[in-house]
C-alpha cells in the first residue's frame, strides 16, 4: 500500500511534462518509439505519445487516460494539457503549503493537512470552471476573436483571418515546419467536395471523420507531396477474377454480405448418405454438390440479366463462384471490409444483398467506372457512383497519403483525422436552446458588432444569464478562432486577474479569490513554454496582448454582473473590441480553435479533480501459479488497484 | 528542461497481465536529443561508410551472415543489404525502412537515396547548422532540385528515344553493371542488358486498349551453364512432366483447357457441417466417375493440353495421358494469370457441369526445350499476347539469386520509362551537376530566402553548402580503388582520376577520357577542381554547347532518382526532427 502525497502526483505528471516537452511549440521536434516488436513508430502527438508510453504508476495511466479521452473529442490540445495540468499541480502545492488555517484541521500530520487544502481547492477550481469560465471566455477573450467562414476554402488568398490559417496552424503543431501548407491545401480540397452546399459543416466533419478509414489510402516509399486526392470511392481489395476489359458505361454493381453458392449444411448439421430410408440411385454427395453449383448458376445467370457486371462481397468466395464470374465476364472483389461496405452503401444509396437468389433491381448500383487502381504495392479497385452530386450534393473523393516510410505516412494520416477532430470541435453546434441567447450574443462576440446601444445590453445580459447557469454546455458559437501562440492563455489570464479584483471589491467571498488566482497563473506557463527557447520574445508577446485588453471594459463587465450598467458603457466596450481584433489579426501567429481552447481547460480542471482524490494506492499482486483457491479468493475481495472515483 | 530530463527514464513499461507467465518488463531507454549522442553519430558515419563502399561498378562486396550458422549471403543490393542490418539505433530504423520501401516501389537508386540522407544528416551536423533551419532549407533546396530536372533545358536531363533501343539498352546495362555481386564480364552484361529491354518490349502489347496493361516476364532460372545461354522466348515455359520428355512436340493449334479448382477428388463447398456416410456408399468413386466424366469431355471435345492450378487425381490423370493429352498439374496461382492471357481460356471451377465451350483456349504449338539438366515445356502464343518468358543462367547460385533481382530491376526501370520517357546521367555527373547548380542559385537567392524561411542569411548558405557537399560526396562514393574525383568547370560532369595521376595530368586534359556518363570527352581547354574542395560557383553549361559530344553511355533511370533524392531529404529532415527517442528493449 503506498499513500499518496501531492509530491508524488506531481512527480509523475512531470515526468510526463518532461517527454511532452520536446515536441511542444514552434521549436518543437519529433518523438521516436520502438516497440518490442521492433516497429518504428514517429510522433509529435502528445496523445500518441502518451498512449505509446505503457506507463506503470497508476496516477500517470489515470492521466494518460484523461488526456486520450479529450484529444480523441476534440483531436487537439493533448501537450497543452499536460502541461496546464503539471502547472496548476505546482500552483496548488504552493498555495497549499502556504495555507495555514487548515493545518489545524483534526491532529493529522502537516502532509494530509496539505492533501486536504489541495482536494479542496481543485474542487472549487472545477465548480469555478464549470460556472464561470465559460461568462469569463465569452467576455473577454470572444471579443478579440473572430469568426471564419467556411465558404471560401479553396480561395487561394482568403481574407484574414481564414480557416487556411487555422489549419495551417494546426498542421504546424503536428508535422513540424515542412509540407504544412501542402497539406492544408490537399485539407481544404477534400473538405470543399465533401461539403454539400446545404447543411451543417458540422455534419461534414463528422461524416469524414467517421468514415475516415474507408476515405484514405495511405501509400508508402513515396515522398509526401505525392498525396494527392482521387476522384470517387477506393476499395481496399483487389479483383479476385481477372479483370475484364469492358467498355460499357455506366458499370451496374451489386453489393453481397454472404456467399453467392449457397452453404447447404451450416455449422451442426448433418448430412447423412447411405442411410436405410434413402437408399437410391441418386443418394450420392455429388448430387449435393452439383446443386448448390446449379444454384450459383442461376445466381449470375439472374445477375447477367439485370446487367451487373462488378460484384463487390464481404466474404470470401469459392473458386467455382470466382470461375462462373469470370466466365461471365464480371468482376468480382472478395473480403471488402465493414467500413467500406457501409461506405458504399451510403454514398451508392443501395442496401447490400444479404440472400444471393434475392437480387432486385434496387440492390443494383449505379457507377461511372470501376477499374483497377495502382497505388505503391497494391492494387485496388476504385470506382465512381453515378449522379451523386445530384443524390448527395457531395463530390466523393478518396485521399491517398504518402510518406517515405510507414511510420510517417501512418503520422500524416493521424494528423488529418486529428484535424477533422478539431474542426469539429470548432463548429460543434449549439443546442436548439442556446440559439435564442446566441442570436443575440453575436452582435457581441462576432466582428459584426452593432453600436446599437440595446443590442450590447442584450448580448452583455445574455453573459450574465449564461453564468447563472452551470449546466449550459458551451456559449462559444461555431468557428471561433483566436491568434496562436498564446493569445488565449494572456487574455484568459488578464481576465481571471480582473475578476479576481471586482469579485474582491464587490463581493467579499474570499475563498473565491485563490481559485481564479491558480488558474490565471497556472495558464501562462503554456506561452511561456511556447516562447522557452527566448524569453524576450515571451514579455514581448505577453505586452503586445495586454496593450490591447480593454481595462475598463472587464470591470465593467464584472460590474455587470450585478447590476445592468448603463449604456453607454456597454456602447463604449462594442467599439473597442472591434479595434482589437482587428489590431491583433496582425500579429503572424497563427489561428486556434477557441471552442477546443476552452474544452481543455475544463478537462484539464476535471483530470485534477480526479486525481486528487485518490489518496492510496493498492498494490494487489497477481498469483501466477494458484496452489491455493483460499489465498487467491482473499486476494480477490481486495480492491482491483487504485479507488477511482471520476469526477462527474 | 535539462534538469527534469532524467525523472523520465524512470517510467517503466507495464507488465504484461494476459500472459501466464509473468516477467517483469525492463525499463524503456530514453535517449534525449540523439543526434548529439556521439554514439549515434558514430553508427550513423559507419552505416554511411558500409553503403557508400558497396556504390557502383567497382563496389565493394559484403558478406552477411548470422550468428547461428546460418546462409551466406554476397551482396552488395541496397534491399538485401537494408534488410540484413539490424541495429540498436531507432534512427537507423527510420532510415533503412524509408530506403526499403523506396526500392520496393521503384526498384532502383536504393543507396543513392541511403548515402545521400545519412550525408545529408552529417553535413548538417559537422556545420552546426541549427536543426529547424536545416529542416527549412533542405526542403527549399530540394523544390530547386526538383524544379530544375523538371525544366525543358534541364542539363542532365536526356530524352528517351524509343525509335531506337540504345538508349534502352544503356540504361538497362547501367542497372546490370551496377550490381557486381553478378559477377558479369563486358559482354556477358551486354547481353544481359538486351535481353531485358527485348523482354520489356515484348511485354509492351501491340494493339493497346485503353488503359495498357502490361505483359508479364516469367523468369527461368537454370544453374550451371555460362551466362551468355540466357534466353528470351515469346510465349511461356512451364516444367515438363517426365511423361513428357520423349515428346517431339506438338504442331498446329493447340486446344486448350484451364482449371483453378481441385481435380483431387475432395469434396465440393458444402458448408461448414458434418456428413455421415454409412457402410457401402463410396463418395470418393462417386466424385471420381465425375471428373472422369468431365475428362471424357475433355477428349470428345479435342482437347490436346490439360492444365491445372492444382493437384489431379492420378486416375484422371492416367485417363488422360492414354488418350494423349498433355497433362500440366500444380502450376500455381502465380502462373494461372499468364497462362489465361496466353491461352485466351477462362479458367474453369465447376467440376458438375459440362465445360462451356467458351473455356477452351489456344496455344500454336508446344515444343520441348532442354536448358541444361532442366525440360522445359515451350508454348507459344497463337497471336501477340504480352507474356514471355526469360531463361537466366550463371555459374553458381548465389550469382544466379543476384542475377534474377537485377533482371527484375531492369524490368522495373524500363517500365518506369513509359510514364516518364527520360533518363539522367549517370557515373555521378547528375550529381555533380545539381550540386553545382544549387550552389549557384542558393548564393543568389539567399535573401529572398532567408526572409521566406525565417532564418539567417548564414544559415542557409551553410546548409546549402551541406545539401551540395551531401550530393558531391555521393558521386564521391562512385570511387574505391584510391582515385580521386573531379569535376570540370564548364559543364560540371563527374570525371574519376585513377590514384597514379598527376596535377600536370589533369592540366594536360589526358588525365581521363571520359567523365562518368560518357557524354564529354577530355579536353586541354577545361579546367578543374577535386570535389569537396572550394571552388568558385559557377552555373553549369548546358549540355549542347560541348564538343565532341557523344551518346551518354551510362544512364538512370529519372523516376527512380527523382525519387530516391526525394525520399533521401524528406527522411534527413525527419531524422534531424527527433528530439527524444523512447526504446521498448524487451
Amino acid at each position: 500500500m503506498e499513500r499518496l502525497h501531492l509530491e508524488h502526483v506531481l512527480q509523475s505528471v512531470s515526468a510526463l511534462e518532461s517527454i511532452i516537452l520536446r515536441s511542444f511549440g514552434p521549436e518543437g521536434g519529433q518523438v521516436l518509439f520502438t516497440r518490442d516488436t521492433g516497429r518504428v513508430m514517429l510522433s509529435r502527438s502528445g496523445e500518441r505519445i502518451l498512449t505509446a508510453l505503457h506507463l506503470e504508476h497508476p496516477l500517470a495511466r489515470m492521466v494518460v487516460e484523461c488526456v486520450w479521452k479529450h484529444s480523441t473529442i476534440t483531436g487537439d490540445g493533448s501537450k497543452t494539457f499536460v502541461l496546464l495540468l503539471a502547472s496548476l499541480l505546482r500552483m496548488i502545492r504552493a498555495t497549499a503549503a502556504k495555507e495555514p488555517h487548515m493545518s489545524r484541521l483534526h491532529n493529522s500530520t502537516a502532509a494530509a493537512a496539505e492533501a486536504a487544502t489541495a482536494r479542496h481547492l481543485a474542487d472549487r477550481l472545477l465548480e469555478f470552471a464549470l460556472t464561470e469560465l465559460d461568462g469569463l471566455i465569452a467576455l473577454n477573450v470572444l471579443p478579440h476573436g473572430s469568426r471564419v467562414s467556411l465558404d471560401d476554402i479553396t480561395a487561394k488568398t482568403p481574407p484574414e483571418p481564414s480557416f487556411q490559417t487555422l489549419l495551417l496552424s494546426f498542421f504546424h503543431t503536428r508535422l513540424g515546419n515542412v509540407h504544412c501548407e501542402f497539406f492544408r491545401d490537399l485539407m481544404c480540397e477534400l473538405l470543399s467536395r465533401w461539403m454539400g452546399k446545404t447543411g451543417q459543416p458540422s455534419s461534414s466533419f463528422r461524416f469524414i471523420d467517421n468514415n475516415f478509414p474507408a476515405l484514405h489510402t495511405q501509400v508508402s516509399g513515396l515522398p509526401a507531396v505525392s498525396s494527392r486526392l482521387i476522384e470517387g470511392h477506393v476499395i481496399h481489395r483487389d479483383f479476385a477474377t481477372p479483370w475484364p476489359q469492358q467498355n460499357r458505361r455506366p458499370v451496374k454493381a451489386v453489393v453481397f454480405s454472404g456467399y453467392l453458392q449457397p452453404r447447404l449444411l451450416a455449422a451442426g448439421d448433418v448430412l447423412e448418405l447411405g442411410g436405410e430410408e434413402s437408399v437410391t440411385e441418386d443418394a450420392s454427395v455429388v448430387r449435393f454438390s452439383s446443386w448448390t453449383e446449379r444454384s450459383l448458376e442461376s445466381v449470375i445467370a439472374t445477375l447477367q440479366s439485370f446487367g451487373v457486371s462488378v460484384l463487390l462481397c464481404a466474404l470470401k468466395q469459392s473458386s467455382a463462384a470466382l470461375a462462373l464470374a469470370a466466365q461471365a465476364g464480371m468482376g468480382l472483389v472478395e473480403c471488402v471490409s465493414d467500413e467500406e461496405m457501409s461506405l458504399f452503401a451510403q454514398l451508392s444509396g443501395v442496401t447490400p444483398v444479404p440472400d444471393s437468389w434475392a437480387v432486385h433491381p434496387e440492390h443494383i448500383a449505379t457507377l461511372t467506372f470501376c477499374k483497377p487502381l495502382i497505388l505503391g504495392a497494391h492494387r485496388y479497385v476504385h470506382l465512381d457512383f453515378q449522379d451523386a452530386e445530384e443524390r448527395l450534393k457531395v463530390k466523393p473523393c478518396s485521399l491517398v497519403i504518402c510518406g517515405p516510410g510507414e511510420e510517417q505516412t501512418d503520422q500524416y494520416a493521424r494528423a488529418f483525422q486529428a484535424a477533422i477532430r478539431m474542426l469539429l470541435t470548432a463548429w460543434e453546434p449549439v443546442d436548439k436552446t442556446e440559439i435564442s441567447t446566441l442570436d443575440v450574443k453575436e452582435t457581441f462576440i462576432s466582428n459584426k458588432c452593432t453600436s446599437l446601444p440595446t443590442d450590447a445590453i442584450s448580448g452583455e445580459s445574455a453573459c450574465t444569464s449564461c453564468s447563472m447557469h452551470p449546466h449550459q454546455k458551451c456559449v462559444i458559437e461555431p468557428g471561433c478562432v483566436i491568434p496562436a501562440g498564446g493569445t488565449f492563455e494572456f487574455l484568459l489570464h488578464h481576465a481571471l486577474h480582473q475578476y479576481d479584483r471586482s469579485c474582491s471589491v464587490s463581493v467579499s467571498i474570499s475563498a473565491f479569490v485563490p481559485v481564479s488566482h491558480i488558474l490565471a497563473n497556472a495558464l501562462l506557463s503554456v506561452p511561456r513554454q511556447i516562447y522557452s527557447h527566448n524569453r524576450k520574445r515571451f514579455l514581448q508577446a505577453q505586452t503586445r496582448v495586454m496593450a490591447l485588453a480593454p481595462q475598463q471594459s472587464h470591470i465593467l463587465g464584472a460590474r455587470l454582473r450585478q447590476t445592468d450598467g448603463p449604456p453607454e458603457d456597454g456602447k463604449q466596450s462594442a467599439r473597442s473590441c472591434r479595434k482589437d481584433s482587428a489590431a491583433l489579426t496582425l500579429l503572424d501567429l497563427g489561428l486556434e480553435s477557441v471552442s477546443c481552447k476552452y474544452h481543455l481547460v475544463l478537462a484539464v480542471v476535471q483530470c485534477l479533480t480526479s486525481l486528487l482524490r485518490v489518496n492510496k494506492v493498492l498494490r494487489t499482486h497477481t498469483v501466477l501459479h494458484t496452489t491455493s483457491h483460499k489465498l487467491l479468493s482473499a486476494r480477490l475481495e481486495s480492491p482491483e488497484d487504485v479507488d477511482k472515483d471520476e469526477s462527474p | 528542461m535539462q534538469a527534469s530530463v532524467p525523472t523520465a527514464t524512470r517510467i517503466k513499461m507495464n507488465s504484461s497481465q494476459t500472459t501466464s507467465r509473468l516477467v517483469k518488463k525492463s525499463p524503456s531507454v530514453c535517449t534525449d536529443l540523439p543526434l548529439s549522442s556521439s554514439d549515434v553519430r558514430d553508427k550513423l558515419r559507419l552505416m554511411k561508410e558500409l553503403l557508400g563502399s558497396c556504390y557502383g561498378p567497382t563496389a565493394r562486396l559484403k558478406q552477411v551472415h548470422n550468428n547461428i550458422g546460418g546462409s551466406v549471403v554476397t551482396t552488395s543490393t541496397s534491399s538485401v543489404l537494408l534488410q540484413a542490418i539490424t541495429s540498436s539505433r531507432p534512427v537507423i530504423g527510420l532510415i533503412k525502412s524509408s530506403v526499403l520501401n523506396h526500392v520496393s516501389r521503384f526498384g532502383d537508386c536504393g543507396l543513392f537515396a541511403a548515402v545521400l540522407c545519412l550525408s545529408l544528416v552529417e553535413e548538417a551536423a559537422r556545420r552546426g547548422v541549427g536543426n529547424s533551419a536545416a529542416i527549412r532549407a533542405y526542403d527549399r533546396l530540394l523544390a530547386l532540385c526538383t524544379g530544375y530536372l523538371q525544366r525543358e533545358d534541364c542539363g542532365c536531363r536526356v530524352e528517351l528515344d524509343f525509335c531506337s533501343s540504345r538508349s534502352l539498352i544503356a540504361l538497362a546495362r547501367t542497372v546490370v553493371s551496377s550490381k557486381p555481386t553478378c559477377v558479369l564480364a563486358e559482354p556477358e552484361s551486354a547481353h544481359i542488358g538486351r535481353l531485358a529491354v527485348r523482354a520489356f518490349l515484348l511485354t509492351v502489347p501491340c494493339d493497346a486498349p485503353d488503359p495498357v496493361r502490361l505483359g508479364r516476364t516469367v523468369t527461368v532460372p537454370v544453374e550451371g551453364r555460362p551466362v551468355l545461354e540466357s534466353a528470351v522466348f515469346p510465349g511461356l515455359l512451364l516444367d515438363a512432366p517426365e511423361h513428357l520428355c520423349g515428346l517431339a512436340g506438338v504442331r498446329g493449334p493447340v486446344r486448350a483447357v484451364l482449371f483453378s479448382a481441385s481435380l483431387a477428388g475432395d469434396l465440393g463447398e458444402l458448408g461448414d457441417g458434418r456428413i455421415e456416410v454409412h457402410a457401402g456408399v463410396d463418395t470418393d468413386a462417386q466424385i471420381l466417375d465425375r471428373l472422369l466424366e468431365l475428362g471424357r469431355q475433355a477428349l470428345e471435345d479435342g482437347v490436346k493440353l490439360f492444365v491445372c492450378q492444382k493437384v489431379i487425381h492420378p486416375v484422371l490423370q492416367h485417363y488422360l495421358r492414354c488418350g494423349g493429352l498433355i497433362v500440366i498439374e500444380r502450376v500455381g496461382v502465380s502462373l494461372m494469370e499468364p497462362l489465361i492471357q496466353l491461352t485466351g481460356a477462362q479458367p474453369v471451377a465447376t467440376l458438375h457441369a459440362a465445360i462451356p465451350s467458351a473455356a477452351y483456349g489456344e496455344v500454336h504449338d508446344v515444343s520441348i526445350r532442354h536448358f541444361g539438366s532442366k525440360t522445359m515445356l515451350h508454348l507459344h502464343p497463337a497471336g501477340e499476347t504480352a507474356v514471355c518468358s526469360m531463361v537466366l543462367c550463371h555459374r553458381n547460385e548465389t550469382m544466379l539469386n543476384e542475377l534474377k533481382l537485377v533482371c527484375q530491376k531492369a524490368e522495373h526501370v524500363l517500365r518506369l520509362t513509359l510514364r516518364e520517357p527520360w533518363a539522367l546521367l549517370g557515373g555521378g555527373c547528375t550529381e555533380t551537376l545539381l550540386a553545382a547548380y544549387v550552389r549557384h542559385k542558393s548564393k543568389n537567392d539567399a535573401p529572398e530566402a532567408t526572409s521566406a524561411l525565417g532564418c539567417s542569411q548564414t544559415e542557409y548558405l551553410l546548409a546549402a553548402e551541406a545539401f551540395c557537399r551531401s550530393l558531391e560526396s555521393v558521386a564521391a562514393c562512385l570511387e574505391h580503388d584510391g582515385g580521386a574525383s573531379v569535376i570540370d568547370l564548364t559543364h560540371a560532369h563527374h570525371w574519376t582520376l585513377p590514384s597514379d595521376v598527376t596535377e600536370q595530368h589533369l592540366e594536360g586534359g589526358t588525365a581521363a577520357a571520359l567523365c562518368g556518363c560518357g557524354a564529354l570527352e577530355s579536353c586541354q581547354k577545361k579546367k578543374w577542381s577535386y570535389l569537396n574542395s572550394e571552388c568558385a560557383e559557377f552555373s553549369p553549361a548546358p549540355l549542347s554547347t560541348a564538343s565532341p559530344l557523344r551518346q551518354p553511355a551510362v544512364l538512370d533511370s529519372f523516376s527512380a532518382k527523382v525519387n530516391a533524392l526525394r525520399v533521401a531529404v524528406e527522411t534527413a529532415n525527419l531524422v534531424l526532427d527527433v528530439r527524444y527517442v523512447i526504446q521498448d528493449v524487451n
